[in-house]
């Protein structure tokens, strides 16, 4: 177990040190950042007075150290535009985007796996396939779609529910629907494909001759095994909706988070805070990895056997 | 049945009239774009402009229902040139900024010599393009102020006007980080994020890029301000701008576009105000790429271009096409007699034919996004070039290409920083100004002296008679094309009267006394 911990540990750091060193290139590429800072109508000097002042005129490699160096004594620097620690910019906006996907993870998990428990026991049955309807529907239509169509029937018509900001529950409920709409298509279809799997298996046969109602036929050795399965396939969605799926909807919904952050500083190239930015995204990404692999550990006793072994 | 509807109406009005009255204290706002530091000094673009005029004062105010600039007193209640390049300022008495401190001289002299005698370098950037002429400003004693400039001044009242020059708190601003007697960098940078001023709204609240909440200021010297409350909330899509105005969320937007008109004008409990921003969108043509060179060729670039059918199609007709580089905002030095840029495709194949053009490429750099309308636009200079035979490529990228010396043409805008030519013009094509220390235009010495007399004749009719020399300049060797000023609109509640004053900058979003008020219908 000890090794296999430390082997997704090294793993992790692996892959944070290419995400980290693409990124600094990788928004570097995109322009210099002086021509999006100063507005219009500067003179070249200008332009090499701040150059200076935002400390852009050392080498490539000198700042690729300085920001490399900042992962040990935690100076991530200053935004270009705001001057205040990108730490601090980026923690403001982390709980808020936090909050919309826990929401919508929630909402994944207490809608998908009962919807795909029943497509799966009922697949013959009218009600096994009104689900996957709705996990196919759900698959077809884009977040921005979603989002959209939701806004123009909900508030624009209806004015049922607000559009702007996180301020309260009910502000939550459209972008946690446009948040997790693929996710519980994707989801439904995992579940009921790993429960057919799992249902047509010995073990389940022996537990119903052993006498095990049917409620825990289905859900203690059913859902248990289907679990090692579905485990992999959240863990892979709610990174992908970490890194990328709120920017769209955060913007349509005018929610104080990151990927709004992120859009707005890779457009005036306030390269501190994008790298930031992308950095605690993928820290995110990584942990929740890292968290569903030993999560694996713990559902799959062959794994945890092996691993003691 | 007429019983029934009259007194519904009557109902409806009088709960309409109660709701107004109760929200007449409090407005939110919902902005395309939140600034993301607030410091009048630094700041020129047009997401900052909206905020300053709220917050802070300058010494010279102006009437902005005007164009053209009456000047009114603002902190400073006469202003007298003592000696051909000193201008004495009395000083408002009894001002407090919104933090408590007094106004007094050394305030004043403070937030001059920030931007006279910049260290700090975004202020150095800011103030060599429109301050450069301004020495320093003294205490005389704490109600007077002089301020000396280099070269006697004939912009007095409209340089003391500026944004940049607006006047913040001397110790506030030092005590913010390190030796509270010393101005460094950090405390500058450290104001922008807690603004403050002598205005009537304090900024109570600020969110950077999300959220910016105004609060009246009761000790405001002035016209007590008509709102208790003002939020100003970040909401980047244009849809969910509109549906928040629609449901009541905010009861004002920015920035809506001119085909969202048709849906704000459909629903009877909102309206749009608009007008004609003071900016031009332009096209740029590098004078220095060797196979532009020849100004023929370039004239025959600006000639091919039918900039009225662009404002037909991009802007549905509300933009305004100039016939040379001037605003209605200059007052006296507006001048829409001189033709310098014409639609005229004879012309223009007879002088490609003239300067012997073989066909070759010439590419339009524009960014994919950053101007409204841009892109298409590009697109369509491009296809009215085919008409007159000049083979053109639109060249998409992200990167900024003004200071490169293979770019042949691209576009790029030139605001108006302050109502005058020098504040547009000449800011970006001035001797040794943004284009020509770029590389892609240069001046001769018989410009520079024309210039000189534009900028510095203290007679209105010479620096005309300068301004339209230069023009000839432009014309017979052209850099620019001004295509069209866009227009610009803001969307509000049904019985809220406000509309963008005609004497401001771009984009002000001024809730001072007169500027707002609510109709009791």
């Amino acid at each position: 177990m000890l090794s296999y911990t430390l082997r997704t540990l090294v793993r992790m750091a692996l892959t944070f040190f290419v995400i980290v060193t693409l990124v600094f290139f990788a928004t570097r590429l995109s322009g210099n950042a002086i021509d999006f800072l100063a507005g219009e109508g500067m003179t070249q000097e200008d332009r090499e007075i701040l150059i200076r002042y935002y400390e852009l005129d050392r080498s490539l490699w000198d700042q690729y150290f300085a920001f490399l160096r900042a992962f040990l004594d935690g100076n991530f620097g200053l935004s270009f535009i705001e001057r205040r620690p990108v730490i601090q910019i980026v923690a403001e906006r982390l709980w808020p985007s936090a909050q919309l996907l826990l929401s919508a993870i929630g909402l994944t998990l207490v809608v998908s796996l009962p919807l795909g428990m029943i497509a799966a026991i009922w697949r013959k049955h009218w009600l096994g396939s009104a689900a996957m309807v709705v996990a196919f529907l759900g698959y077809a239509v884009p977040n921005f779609i979603l989002a959209v169509v939701m806004v123009l029937v909900f508030a624009y018509w209806l004015n049922w529910l607000p559009v702007v900001g996180n301020g309260t529950p009910l502000h939550f409920i459209m972008p946690t629907l446009a948040m997790s709409g693929v996710l519980i298509a994707a989801l439904t279809r995992f579940t009921r494909n790993a429960m057919l799997d799992v249902l047509g298996q010995d073990f389940m046969r022996t537990a119903r001759a052993k006498g095990l109602p049917e409620r825990a036929v289905i859900l203690r050795h059913g859902l248990r095994n289907a679990s090692i399965t579905l485990l992999s396939v959240i863990g892979l969605q709610i990174a992908g909706l970490a890194a990328s799926g709120s920017v769209v909807v955060e913007s349509i919904f005018a929610w104080p988070g990151i990927g709004d952050l992120l859009v707005s500083s890779a457009i005036r190239r306030d390269y501190p805070v994008l790298q930031f930015g992308v950095i605690t995204v993928a820290i995110a990404v990584i942990l929740i990895n890292a968290a569903i692999d030993l999560a694996y550990a713990w559902a799959d006793p062959r794994l945890r056997h092996q691993l003691k072994g | 049945m007429l019983r029934l509807l009259v007194s519904t109406a009557l109902a409806a009005g009088i709960a309409a009239a109660g709701v107004t009255g109760a929200q007449a204290r409090e407005l939110k706002v919902g902005a395309a774009n939140v600034a993301k530091y607030l410091d009048p000094g630094r700041d020129h673009s047009n997401v900052g402009s909206q905020f300053y005029y709220n917050t802070f004062d300058t010494l010279i105010d102006k009437d902005h229902e005007k164009i053209g600039g009456e000047w009114r007193p603002g902190l400073a209640t006469e202003w007298n040139l003592v000696s051909p390049k000193v201008m004495e300022f009395k000083l408002r008495q009894g001002v407090t900024f919104q933090n408590g401190e007094a106004m007094t001289a050394d305030d004043v002299v403070f937030s001059l010599n920030r931007m006279y005698q910049a260290t700090f370098p975004p202020y150095m950037v800011r103030s060599k393009d429109r301050l450069n002429n301004f020495e320093k400003a003294e205490k005389v004693d704490d109600y007077t102020v002089r301020i000396t400039v280099k070269r006697e001044e004939p912009l007095w009242e409209t340089l003391v006007n500026l944004q940049q020059v607006m006047i913040i708190p001397e110790d506030y601003t030092k005590g913010l980080t390190g030796d509270p007697n010393v101005a460094e960098d950090s405390d500058y940078e450290a104001f922008s994020m807690a603004p403050v001023g002598t205005g009537p709204y304090a900024i109570s609240e600020f969110s950077p890029g999300e959220r910016v909440v105004y609060t009246r200021f009761d000790n405001f010297w002035g016209d007590k301000a008509p709102l208790e409350k003002v939020s100003v909330i970040h909401i980047p899509e244009t849809a969910s701008r509109i549906t928040a105005l629609k449901t009541g969320e905010v009861d004002m937007i920015t920035n809506v576009a001119p085909d969202q008109l048709s849906l704000i004008e459909a629903d009877p409990s909102i309206k749009a105000a608009g007008s004609v921003t003071p900016l031009f969108h332009v096209m740029i043509m590098n004078t220095n790429h060797p196979k532009l060179r020849d100004p023929r060729i370039r004239q025959a670039l600006s000639l091919a271009i039918d900039r009225d059918a662009l404002n037909e199609a991009l802007w549905l007709g509300k933009a305004v096409v100039p016939s040379t580089h001037t605003m209605k905002e200059y007052g006296d030095l507006y001048m829409p007699e001189l033709k310098t840029f014409e639609y005229n495709p004879e012309k223009a194949r007879e002088l490609l034919k003239e300067a012997g053009y073989d066909g070759f490429e010439i590419t339009y750099d524009t960014d994919p996004v950053y101007y409204t309308n841009g892109l298409l636009a590009a697109q369509a200079i491009v296809e009215m070039w085919a008409q007159v035979g000049i083979k053109g490529k639109v060249n998409v990228a992200e990167k900024w290409t003004g200071n490169s010396k293979d770019m042949m043409t691209r576009n790029w805008s030139n605001p108006m920083y302050f109502a005058d030519p020098f504040g547009s013009f000449g800011v970006m094509w001035a001797p040794d100004a943004a284009s020509e220390s770029e590389g892609r235009f240069t001046t001769d010495e018989a410009y520079r002296k024309t210039w000189d007399k534009f900028r510095f004749s203290k007679d209105v009719a010479d620096r005309r008679a300068a301004y339209a020399e230069l023009m000839d300049r432009i014309k017979q060797d052209p850099p620019v094309l001004p295509l069209y000023r866009p227009y610009e609109s803001w969307a509000m509640r049904k019985d809220i009267a406000w509309a963008p004053k005609p004497g401001h900058i771009p984009y002000v979003l001024d809730f001072r006394a007169g500027a707002i008020s609510f109709a009791s219908n």
